[in-house]
């Protein structure tokens, strides 16, 4: 227990960045959610139109619902590349002996990149005409039937959009999950080897769950960051070809910036924000009763 | 708890009720030549031009001439030429009713809410208080007018748009200019056995593609069709829109455009063109200092011609009635409007046209004769003298036609039509259904 005086210091020094939490995140959801109830395309009056964007929204949109989609599935291969990726490349380096820092940081190097130089390299990387660097790829090794243009094939752009997005980082989840890897104590899995474990059973019986708290907080960065995806997908198709690689996100800009229809966008962002939260609700709810278990 | 949240309700109420009543003071927009003395201060342009391009270069020069006879006048230019970037920090800066004194737009259904709501000078006013509206080409001001004849914005450019072919591919393929748009798909079938590129389209912007979608309705039922369908009266469905949607996915299926067009941007389709890979290529005179001049690709340079968008049988509208816009149209903020926003536009709009044709590009105005380049092909002379015989009928690009959300369906339902996603039917349902949806809200 603090005494009287340091508690008061500590809420003084607390209430500052509070208050700027509250300005800069909890008023701007504050006022989606109002304008939410609106019709207003920025320059007409405001017209109250109760629930009418709610119920557009789940019922008379199917852009929305492709969008939810498209989504999820950007999130679920961002999830795959960046935490799975992580974790393997985190594992190979600890039984590395020399060069983990070279490697540490070519793997990093892509979440220092600026996003849009990112995406104007992937859109180079995937284009057909002048050939790219993937499709060429495909040229060199006998896969010349897999060419195609990545980024206006309907099947194929949203993996492509995703892809980027997960590569770029990869490498930073690596170094967080490589740290935590480091700290599992020697002996333990010292001991382990003695008894006869393998190298697998080392890995999900020891390793894992003295990571397990590092996991959580990875995975509920790597979800909230996937959902809230927006720029390269932006920069790299605008959500096409037709919806393809929309994504909620996305396609809330467009309408509020496009379209100017500020109180529909922000029933969609008052969706988004539920949605992340729900999702690290979900994570914790999992991951917690694993543990528990 | 209770408390804090009541507090940030309250907070969230009064700033949206302060914003929403930021709106109110506008002066009279019919008053153009307000009375007062000239007090010389910084005004700003936003716009929408090449940074380096004329328009800019020739209005920073007369804005430091200005500024010689007035100390203390600046025009300041802040300028997106990228244009949807442009247009989403124009409807951002009108809805927080903070537009500078002057600002571009096309004459779009969102400028026209402005200009109901008299946030924006009346351009023909203007123009004929300064004695220059008959200098100007009817179909430089056509272009810039809403439904309604109105005219709210003043044109910087006048373009023609052809399309440009190479004749030596043409050649290979067998095949010759097209006579009517419908035997475009034949000949892009013929082009591709021969391993020619038929037509090369930046398809990242969107727009280019967005202007095919628009020529058969224009010869089939002329430009009322787009002016209807915009505001739910005509439909998809009826002759001239279904007649644009099977042309569009012919053109598809005949594979028209080059191998994954939707992510390749303007460079990438100018390139494909002049580098001799595409036959076709469907651009405006304001590419003529690349395409009809010595900068342009020897390899490619005697086989360059163009032609004007071809006819149909049965066309109502002339050969020589086509796309010809005078870019995008510059508004005059009616709220800041006052004596020195006024004499430097009389100063300016006076001096523009023979600065600006000096450079080679056809003024929106008739009054001056544009010089031809030293290094320019004769096909430059070709293309302006296009100029000099044009119908009275004009094909309007549909992006500024549209209201923002159907215009931003169509373009994304367009590229799906021409890669054979979905077939003409569903094109048609589902653009009548965004029409019947948006469309009342902006044209009520």
């Amino acid at each position: 227990m603090l005494p009287n005086r340091s508690r008061t210091s500590v809420l003084v020094f607390l209430l500052p960045p509070l208050l700027l939490y509250g300005a800069a995140v909890l008023f701007p959801i504050l006022q989606s959610l109002f304008l939410s109830f609106f019709s207003w395309n920025g320059i007409s009056d405001m017209e109250f139109v109760g629930l009418d964007n709610y119920v557009r929204m789940f019922f008379a949109d199917d852009i929305f619902w492709r969008a939810f989609l498209n989504a999820l599935i950007y999130l679920a291969i961002c999830l795959v590349l960046q935490l799975g990726g992580a974790l393997v490349v985190a594992s190979l380096l600890t039984s590395l002996r020399r060069g983990r820092e070279l490697i540490k940081t070519l793997y990093l190097l892509p979440a220092v990149i600026s996003t849009v130089a990112i995406a104007f390299l992937f859109v180079r990387i995937y284009s057909l005409e002048p050939v790219g660097l993937l499709n060429q790829l495909f040229q060199w090794v006998g896969l010349g039937a897999l060419e195609r243009p990545w980024l206006s094939d309907v099947n194929t752009v949203l993996a492509a959009v995703s892809a980027p997005e997960g590569w770029r980082f990869t490498g930073l989840y690596m170094l967080i999950i490589y740290a935590a890897l480091l700290a599992v104590p020697k002996e333990l899995e010292e001991a382990a080897v003695l008894d006869g474990a393998s190298r697998w059973t080392l890995f999900t019986r020891i390793r894992f769950p003295y990571i397990r708290p590092v996991w959580i907080t990875t995975t509920i960065m790597a979800t909230t960051y996937g959902l809230r995806g927006f720029d390269i997908p932006y920069l790299m198709t605008n959500g096409g070809p037709g919806q393809s690689s929309e994504l909620l996100t996305t396609y809330m800009y467009k309408t509020a910036f496009t379209s100017t229809d500020f109180g529909y966008a922000s029933t969609i962002s008052v969706f988004i924000v539920i949605e992340c939260l729900v999702a690290v609700g979900l994570i914790l709810f999992l991951l917690k009763r694993k543990a528990d278990s | 708890m209770k408390n804090l949240f009541r507090a940030a309700a309250a907070a969230a109420v009064t700033a949206l009720a302060l914003t929403a009543c930021g709106g109110g003071n506008s002066t009279d927009p019919s008053n153009v030549s307000p009375a007062g003395e000239i007090k010389p201060r910084e005004i700003s342009w936003l716009l929408s031009r090449p940074a380096d391009g004329a328009v800019i270069n020739i209005m920073k020069k007369l804005a430091d001439d200005y500024a010689k006879e007035h100390p203390g006048f600046e025009l300041n230019l802040i300028t997106t030429p990228d244009r949807p970037s442009y247009i989403q920090k124009l409807e951002t800066l009108a809805a927080a009713n903070k537009l500078p004194e002057l600002f571009d737009t096309d004459a779009t259904p969102f400028a026209q809410q402005l200009a109901k709501q008299g946030k924006m000078v009346d351009a023909e006013k203007l123009l004929k208080t300064l004695d220059m509206y008959d200098d100007y080409r009817p179909a430089a001001l056509d272009y810039q007018r809403f439904d309604d004849g109105s005219l709210y914005m003043i044109p910087f450019q006048f373009e023609l748009e052809f399309i440009w072919y190479n004749k030596a591919l043409l050649e290979k393929a067998g095949v010759g200019v097209p006579k009517s748009l419908d035997d475009i798909p034949a000949m892009c079938t013929a082009l591709r056995q021969a391993g020619i590129t038929p037509i090369a389209i930046d398809g990242q912007d969107q727009w280019p593609l967005e202007r095919y979608v628009a020529y058969q309705p224009f010869r089939e039922a002329g430009p009322d069709f787009i002016q209807k369908l915009k505001k739910g009266e005509a439909k998809f469905s009826d002759p001239a829109g279904q007649k644009t949607a099977i042309w569009m996915a012919e053109l598809g299926k005949a594979k028209c455009f080059q191998d994954g067009f939707s992510a390749q941007g303007y460079s990438d389709a100018q390139n494909h063109f002049t580098s001799g890979q595409a036959a076709m290529y469907n651009i405006g005179t304001w590419e003529l200092p690349s395409l009809a001049t010595d900068k342009l690709n020897p390899a490619v340079r005697n086989d360059i011609d163009f032609f004007t968008l071809p006819t149909t049988e049965g066309s109502v509208t002339a050969a020589n009635e086509f796309v010809s816009p005078s870019g995008i149209g510059m508004a005059v903020n009616a709220r800041t409007y006052d004596p020195l926003v006024s004499d430097f536009l009389k100063f300016a709009l006076e001096k523009y046209p023979a600065e600006y044709a000096a450079t080679g590009a056809l003024s929106p105005t008739t009054d001056v004769e544009t010089a031809v380049p030293a290094n320019a092909t004769p096909l430059y002379q070709k293309a302006l003298d296009q100029a000099k015989d044009l119908g009275e009928k004009q094909a309007m690009p549909w992006d500024t036609q549209l209201d923002p959300t159907t215009n931003g369906r169509l373009q994304q339902e367009l590229v799906l039509l021409v890669q054979g996603e979905i077939t003409p039917q569903q094109f048609t349902d589902t653009m009548d259904k965004t029409i019947a949806q948006n469309a009342p809200k902006f044209f009520k």
